[in-house]
This record gives structure tokens, sequence and C-alpha cells, in this order.
């Protein structure tokens, strides 16, 4: 045993090390954030509960009763019913169903729609006591749309988040690429970019 | 814990001839470390550990009988929830097998972004691994130090795909959005903080003496019986056998970036545990080197218009596209070729294997998946037996496994 290790071992140099480490962090600001009264505020596109597009013109939900989201869901956990409209003769929905308990958040109905008539929205919080209040009718739904949707924030979502589009297919000039710190005018902002609340 | 006694002790009163006898003791499903719902069945000889079974199965959900039963497309999202800590590694293993089947090939950018994806989960899932193992193990201080540099993995993957654990956002042909710039910038930027926090759990544990106590010499295997046990991974590696998929059978862009593969040499507890961390350092560098070298272009593959969706704008302009748009989704590619395909890919678990048999039909006929973590479940009584109670402990995090992906 040299005495580099001796020392070591008597000193306790690497628990030592170790609750400096602790000590230092004791100083620094707290990471963690008190989630009840401070929230978090979800990037653009997270994916929370759903919402029916309200249609701007009409007042109505944009579904054309095609069916394709509750093809394509995963869970299989959309019900659709359809009926005739007694006066334009089109098939709507006569009641839409989804069932939050079911439902794992993939977002494939939003991509199969091809009206855009369904949107998940930003809302997180919706636990509750009842199965009841987790089942979701087409009021329900068009009222989440009111509530979280309404507005710019409806159409940036669709603008970014109803994929594919044909710029997907190619190469366009918008496409993030890695720039270097400094480098000839394309320089980094100084503002941090780390998403909010990480430090 | 529960305890179960076979007969009552043989005292006789005056405490002598008193009879020593093995103790059976089941651990599990709910213990908080065995990592999930694993449960097993102990014989104990005094501290000595004379039998181990593991019992799985109590997260069975079906997720292969699932599969043939949903559209390629549909069948992604059970992907997430196999190891659902690394679900994007997942994700991307799923449409590679797929992808492979079809017989297309995903755009350069896109499989730039997904080798991004995949090394910030297997980050993540290390980090949790790290903070898991080591509190079970006695550490707890590395456990809140750990889940600080997660949270920001996972707010660049709710920034990119809307959501943080449960992604499913690979699709086959591509993946489902383009990253933002606000993305690249602040993922490099966690590449440039990062090796910083791998030394922080390092001076936390790396040279402690209890850590080295509880790691060094416990669950050792050799190389050989690590590869016939059928090992993956970090796990394998910690043996010293320089088997990695990423090298072995490069898939994505993990051709076109360097790095090393980091082996062990005792095939210990304290060996695959450097292996993991050196693994968070060469991940980190893979992403940077990713990042750097993320090429303009489509995201998703032009040519492969029979299994991709076509682009919304087009959708009520032909009829072409609306019929595939209908066709997909409620059918799945009618197209696919017939045929079996195998594809393994390295998550952060070890390989994971996606074996997928197509008729023809817009559904798998079969979909069998090779999880790592029931291969290296099974390896737990060759680890366990014959060693300490409390070295079991430690044997459950070594061989790093998730019951999700287990019992599937």
């Amino acid at each position: 045993m040299n005495t580099k290790k001796i020392v070591k071992t008597i000193f306790m140099t690497e628990i030592l090390q170790g609750m400096a480490l602790t000590l230092k962090s004791l100083f620094s600001p707290a990471v963690t954030r008190q989630y009840p009264k401070e929230k978090r505020q979800p990037f653009p596109g997270f994916r929370g509960q759903h919402a029916f597009v309200r249609d701007a013109k009409t007042g109505k939900e944009k579904c054309i009763a095609c069916g394709l989201c509750g093809a394509v869901c995963p869970s299989k956990c959309i019900y659709i019913y359809t009926k005739e409209d007694e006066e334009t003769r089109k098939k709507t929905i006569d009641r839409y169903e989804i069932e939050l308990l079911r439902c794992v958040y993939c977002a494939f109905c939003v991509e199969a729609c091809p009206v855009g008539a369904i949107a998940l929205t930003e809302n997180y919080e919706y636990s509750d006591y009842s199965r009841e209040a987790l089942y979701m009718t087409k009021e329900k739904l068009l009222d989440n749309w009111d509530r979280f949707m309404a507005g710019p924030k409806g159409d940036e979502y669709f603008e970014k988040f109803w994929t594919p589009k044909q710029q997907s297919f190619r190469a366009h000039d918008d496409q993030a690429v890695f720039r270097p710190k400094g480098s000839n005018g394309a320089a980094r902002p100084e503002a941090d970019t780390r998403p909010e609340g990480v430090k | 814990m529960g305890e179960i006694e076979k007969e009552t002790p043989g005292a006789n009163g005056d405490g002598k001839n008193l009879s020593t006898q093995e103790l059976t003791l089941s651990m599990g499903p709910q213990h908080p470390a065995t990592h999930g719902v694993l449960r097993l069945v102990l014989e104990l000889d005094g501290e000595t550990v004379t039998k181990c079974t593991p019992y799985v199965g109590y997260l069975h959900r079906g997720v292969e009988k699932l599969g043939e039963n949903r559209t390629y497309l549909s069948a992604l999202p059970l992907s997430d929830r196999l190891d659902y800590i690394s679900s994007m590694a997942n994700n991307v293993g799923y449409v590679n097998a797929v992808e492979k089947l079809f017989g297309i090939e995903a755009p350069e950018r896109a499989k730039y972004i997904r080798t991004i994806m995949a090394e910030m989960t297997r980050i993540s899932s290390h980090i949790i691994w790290v903070a898991t193992h080591a509190l079970d193990i006695g550490a707890m201080t590395v456990f809140l130090y750990s889940f600080r540099e997660r949270e920001w993995l996972l707010d660049l993957f709710e920034m990119t795909c809307g959501a943080r654990l449960t992604v499913s956002y690979p699709r086959i042909g591509g993946v489902r959005n383009d990253v933002s710039q606000q993305f690249l910038d602040s993922l490099y930027e966690f590449t440039e903080e990062f090796p910083r926090r791998i030394s922080e759990y390092e001076t936390l544990i790396d040279q402690n003496r209890i850590w080295l106590k509880r790691t060094k010499g416990i669950g050792v295997i050799s190389a050989k019986e690590a590869m016939n046990w059928g090992l993956t991974g970090a796990t394998l590696r910690g043996s010293g056998v320089n088997y990695d998929v990423r090298k072995a059978f490069p898939y994505d862009a993990y051709d076109k970036v360097e790095f090393d593969v980091p082996l062990g040499t005792e095939g210990d507890v304290y060996d695959r545990y450097r292996c993991r961390m050196e693994e968070l350092r060469q991940s980190n560098r893979i992403i940077r080197q990713c990042i750097e070298q993320l090429p303009k272009g489509p995201i998703l593959a032009p040519e492969a218009s029979k299994f991709v969706l076509p682009p919304k704008e087009n959708l009520f302009k032909n009829m072409e596209p609306l019929i595939h748009h209908f066709v997909l989704l409620t059918k799945g590619p009618l197209t696919a070729p017939e045929g079996e395909i195998y594809c393994g890919s390295e998550v952060p678990k070890g390989e994971l294997g996606f074996y997928i048999v197509s008729d023809g039909t817009g559904k798998p006929y079969r979909m069998r998946v090779r999880a790592p973590s029931f291969v290296h479940a099974s390896v737990l009584p060759r680890l366990c037996e014959g060693g300490l109670v409390a070295d079991v402990i430690a044997n459950i995090g070594t061989i790093d496994i998730v019951l999700g992906e287990c019992d599937r």
C-alpha cells in the first residue's frame, strides 16, 4: 500500500469530495417546482386532453363523420355514431364519444383526420373521481376547444402539428441545422436556450 | 415481503439441539427495489441464497397479440409501452423493423433525427438506471441529481413531439415532425453541460468505499457464460464481450458517427456500472456529431407513398392521395410484401429485436418481441445463488431490467 492510498483511506478523501459537492448544491437554486402552486406551461403541440374544432364560420364541429379517427385509434377508445342530416342529406355525427381512461394520447386521431376536426389541447389537469367526467361527449369536446384552443393557438396547432405536410417530403430553407456559436452573423441567441423551468 | 416458515423451529426448551432450516422468502412483486413487479422466491440458508426463482408476468398485457390486431402504424404505440423509460429507442427499433420488411428507407435527415432521439433516450434511461441502482445500494444523492438532467431531456422530447414519456415519434418512412432550431440549440447546450454532470455522479459514488464494497466482485459472470445466457447490451459488455448492435449491424446514422464501445474486464456489478457511465459519455458524443452533421432534407420518404400518409394539402385535391389515406389508416398498407424479418436494435437495456411475419395484409401476422429485460431476468438465479441476500438487490439493479418489457 503506497502512501497516497493510505492518506486517502485515513482521511476519506473520496467521501469528503462527495460531501463537498452536496454542500455546494445546498447553495445552488432549487430545481424543483411546487406543482399545484406553480403551474408548468406545456410546449406548443403538447398532447393533452382532446378538443373538437369549432368551425368559426358555422359555429359547429368540423367533423364529417368519416370514422378514420376511430379506425386508427390504437386503443379503440373513440366511438362514433352517425346519422343522415335531414335537411342537407349529409352524413353527420349523432354521438361522438372518447373514453379518456383508455386513450394513450398518441395523437393518431389528429393525424388521421382529413379535415382537421380534432385536436389535442395543452390541458393536462383533468383528473376526476368519477368515470363519467372522463367520458367525453361532443359537447364537452367542443367546450374544450373554446376553453383551450380558440383563437390563434388553434391555427398554430394545425399549422405545425397536423402532419404530414408537403414540406415534410422535401428539403426547405426553414429547416433547423447546427449553428456554431458566433458563426458569421447567425450567432445563437444569448438568451438561455434551455426549456423553461429547467435549471 | 412475506416470510413463510416451513415448520416451527425445533427449540427443545433448553436451547440445545437447535435445528437450522432453510427459509423461503418471497421478495416482491411489491418490493421497491425490484424495479417494477418482479417477484423473486429466495431460499435462504442464513444470509446465503441457495436458490433464487424469478416469477415474471405480473405486467403482461399481450403486446405481441395486440400487435396482430393492429395495422403497422397503429401498433407503434405498443412499442412505447415495452420499456416505458426508453420509449423512443423502442419506437426506432420498431419502425426500422417495419421499414426493413417493406423494403423502404427513411431519408437521411430522418435517420439523423432518429439517432439523436435514440441516444437521448439512452442517456435518460442510463441516468434513471444509475439513480435507482445507487438508491437501491444506499446512495440517495445520485438519485436526486440525475433526475435534474433527465428533466431537461424530457422537456426536449416534449418540445419535439408533445409527449414526455410515451412519445410515438418516429413514423414508418421517417419521423412525425421536424426538429426546431430551439431544440437543436438546447440539445447542443446539453451536450456541452452533460459531461460535467457525469463527473458529478462519479464524484459521489465512483470511488466511494461503500459503493466499491457493495459492487466489486459481486455478481461475477464470465464472458463465455454471459454469451451463453444470451445477455446483450451493457450487461454483456461488462464481461468484456465486444458486441454492440450499433457497431455490428449499423442502422440509422450510426455508421456515420464515431463512438467507442466501452468494455469491462471482470464482469462484476462495478464493471457494468463503469460501462454504462462510459456509454453516457459516448451517447453524448454521438448526439454532438449528429447535430453537427444534421443535413437539410425531407423527413418522410417521398418515394414510399404506398406506406407513408400523403401530405394533408393533397387530400382534397386529388382522389388518389385520399384513397391512400383512407386505406392506410383503416386497413394498413395492403401492398406490404409477404415474408418475415428480424431486426435488432441497441436500446439502452440491450438488443431489442422485432420479428415480424407478414402475410401480405395490412397487419402483422405475428409480431414477436425479443425483449432484453426478459433474457436478463433469466440470469438472476445464476448471479444470486451462492451470494448474500443483500447482494440480490445489487444484482437486480445491475442487469437493468424493466418489467414492462420483460412481461410484454
